[in-house]
């Protein structure tokens, strides 16, 4: 059985489709990129994965539980992890009390027991010595790092990505790789990771899902993605063909 | 934030207050009595605005609420004092909760309006509900607080007893900003959808700091209530939820002891200016701009120009890092 799944969703702004009859399925430990031009409706899908937008058809099941009409604070207790295109920490509170927000999503745990949970997620992620900074003294990329460890205190058995490597620089962008195969290898954690980066894309991912003016167009590992002509001339255009001779 | 620190403000409050309490005329107790009661108000109110960030400019009628509560069951029904508070602490918790469920589904200046709306209704019950409220004559002969058969009838014990509610609430204040339910009520403030992406229930939250906003208000309209022993609804009018709002800003939002040092302020203030006349409205205006220009974290963010020279040193290592860190 998958982990998340997703069954003919469809969502229509106005005149503009979204999203019509997209599909996915997300397994265990499983690493997903789902890519697309800009206005493919990548994030549209994330948004309705998390609840922050009702789709109107389709549903939305975590480990075989129907949460297509869940509140986005429920589908995070029940295992759904998310960051932010632009990374959103809660720039008021600590680098260490926003990952204890995260670390709360369990009650009953008491105030030592939530800082050495977050402590540790900051230790993984090289962030311990920031621990006590405030969010507007950190770097962008720090930022960033930030939201991913409070969506990891929340302990995520699915993770959904928007665009991390955005704004990062290239060296930012191979840590963040590695980082993230780590989390899979100590976590048995899936990842389902929207990017425009390509490079990362091909290294993580096991499997590819392209969308299109709100259609999948493509599913497949990443060679399987490199050769389809549905891809490259969603990417480069019909005259594609010619245009490298 | 340590757990010390809500234990060490409490004794501050008490020591500092308990000085006071020695030095000061009569007529100044009753000031720093009205300012006590005041501060327990705006502590309340920092939950609500200065940690939720839901505005409220209806935060006297739960004042009035509160007031109106403890001088009914004691005048009416005969009650003793010590079981009406309570009572009607609890009575607005619930009023609280019905009015914040239709209410906290507004947002922003929405919120700030509705409030407004409900302050004016409450004035408008309260003045016309005669058979009950008294109408604009207000109740009188409300009881004072006996504590082990003495009454605190004069200034000075009724502003002891007083002072130690503030320390008790101060004190309860701090622990639950330094708890999850803070930092919850502050990630809602920040950015709501981040906070529903880390689990938190929003709108749980949101209720949860407007509730305890208003028995802060409670408290404070009880013991308002049993200090002057007279309430009308001029006591609670929309102008008395602008001047908490004002005394929170001016102390600085999201501090609990800003809300303290803004009711403090806010309460002499007039009278150390009463020179000016109407003339102090201005003053006032003006006053409130100068300190959301100048310290726009209020009076907490005050710091002595020396400290900032010495922070304007230490920032040049710190440069150097971040510069580092940009390009590794």
């Amino acid at each position: 059985m998958s982990l998340l799944q997703a069954t003919g969703i469809a969502k229509r702004y106005g005149g503009l489709t979204a999203l019509s009859d997209v599909e996915l399925s997300v397994g265990e430990d499983e690493f997903i990129a789902v890519i697309g031009p800009n206005g493919a409706g990548k994030s549209t899908l994330l948004n309705v994965l998390t609840g922050l937008v009702l789709p109107d058809k389709g549903r939305v099941l975590l480990e075989g539980r129907d949460m297509t009409r869940a509140a986005a604070h429920k589908r995070v207790r029940a295992g759904l992890g998310r960051t932010f295109q632009h990374g959103r920490p809660f720039a008021r509170l600590s680098v260490l009390e926003n990952v204890m927000a995260g670390a709360a999503i369990r009650s009953r745990r008491s105030e030592a027991e939530l800082r050495k949970r977050a402590m540790t997620v900051l230790d993984q992620m090289g962030l311990a010595a920031d621990a006590q900074a405030a969010i507007g003294s950190l770097s962008y990329g720090r930022r960033r790092m930030v939201e991913m460890c409070r969506a990891l205190a929340c302990e995520p058995r699915v993770l959904l990505l928007d665009e991390p490597a955005a704004g990062l620089n290239s060296a930012e962008v191979d840590q963040l790789a590695d980082r993230l195969s780590d989390l899979r290898a100590k976590h048995r954690l899936a990842i389902v990771l929207i990017e425009h980066n390509m490079g990362m894309v091909m290294r993580l991912a096991q499997r590819i899902v392209v969308l299109n003016f709100g259609c999948k167009i493509a599913e497949g590992t990443p060679s399987e993605i490199q050769r389809d002509p549905a891809v490259l001339s969603a990417y480069l255009g019909e005259g594609h063909r010619h245009a490298g001779v | 934030m340590s757990m010390r620190f809500p234990l060490l403000l409490g004794i501050v409050i008490l020591i500092a207050g308990l000085g006071l309490s020695m030095l000061l005329t009569d007529y100044h107790l009753r000031l720093l009595n009205l300012a006590v009661i005041s501060a327990i108000a705006v502590i309340g109110l920092n939950f609500a605005f200065g940690y939720a960030g839901l505005i409220s400019l209806g935060h006297a009628a739960f004042v009035g609420t509160g007031a109106y509560g403890v001088a009914l069951l004691t005048t009416l029904l005969g009650w003793s004092p010590w079981l009406a508070l309570p009572v009607a602490v609890a009575g607005t918790a619930i009023f609280a909760v019905l009015i914040g469920l239709p209410l906290l589904r507004l947002k922003g200046h929405y919120l700030a309006l509705a409030t407004l709306g409900l302050n004016v209704s409450f004035s408008m019950v309260a003045a016309n509900w005669i058979e009950l409220t008294g109408g604009t004559n207000g109740i009188s002969r409300i009881p004072e607080l006996q504590v082990a058969g003495h009454a605190l009838a004069d200034e000075r014990s009724y502003l002891w007893f007083a002072l130690a509610v503030l320390a008790v609430s101060a004190a309860v204040a701090g622990l639950i900003h330094a708890s999850r339910h803070g930092r919850a009520m502050i990630a809602v403030r920040d950015d709501e959808t981040a906070a529903s992406m880390t689990g938190i229930d929003v709108t749980r939250v949101k209720i949860a700091a407007f509730v305890l906003s208003s028995i802060y208000a409670a408290v404070a309209g009880g013991l308002f209530a049993c200090h002057m022993r007279f309430i009308s609804p001029e006591d609670f009018s929309y102008a008395h939820s602008i001047t908490y709002l004002a005394m929170l800003i001016v102390g600085g939002e999201g501090s609990i002891v800003g809300a303290i040092l803004g009711a403090l302020l806010l309460t002499f203030l007039p009278e150390w200016l009463r020179f000016l006349g109407s003339a102090y409205l201005a003053f006032f205006g003006v006053f409130v701009l100068a300190i959301l220009v100048f310290l726009p974290s209020g009076l907490v963010g005050f710091r002595w120009p020396g400290s900032l020279r010495r922070d304007g040193r230490s920032k040049g290592p710190a440069m150097v890092a971040a510069s580092k860190e940009v390009r590794p």
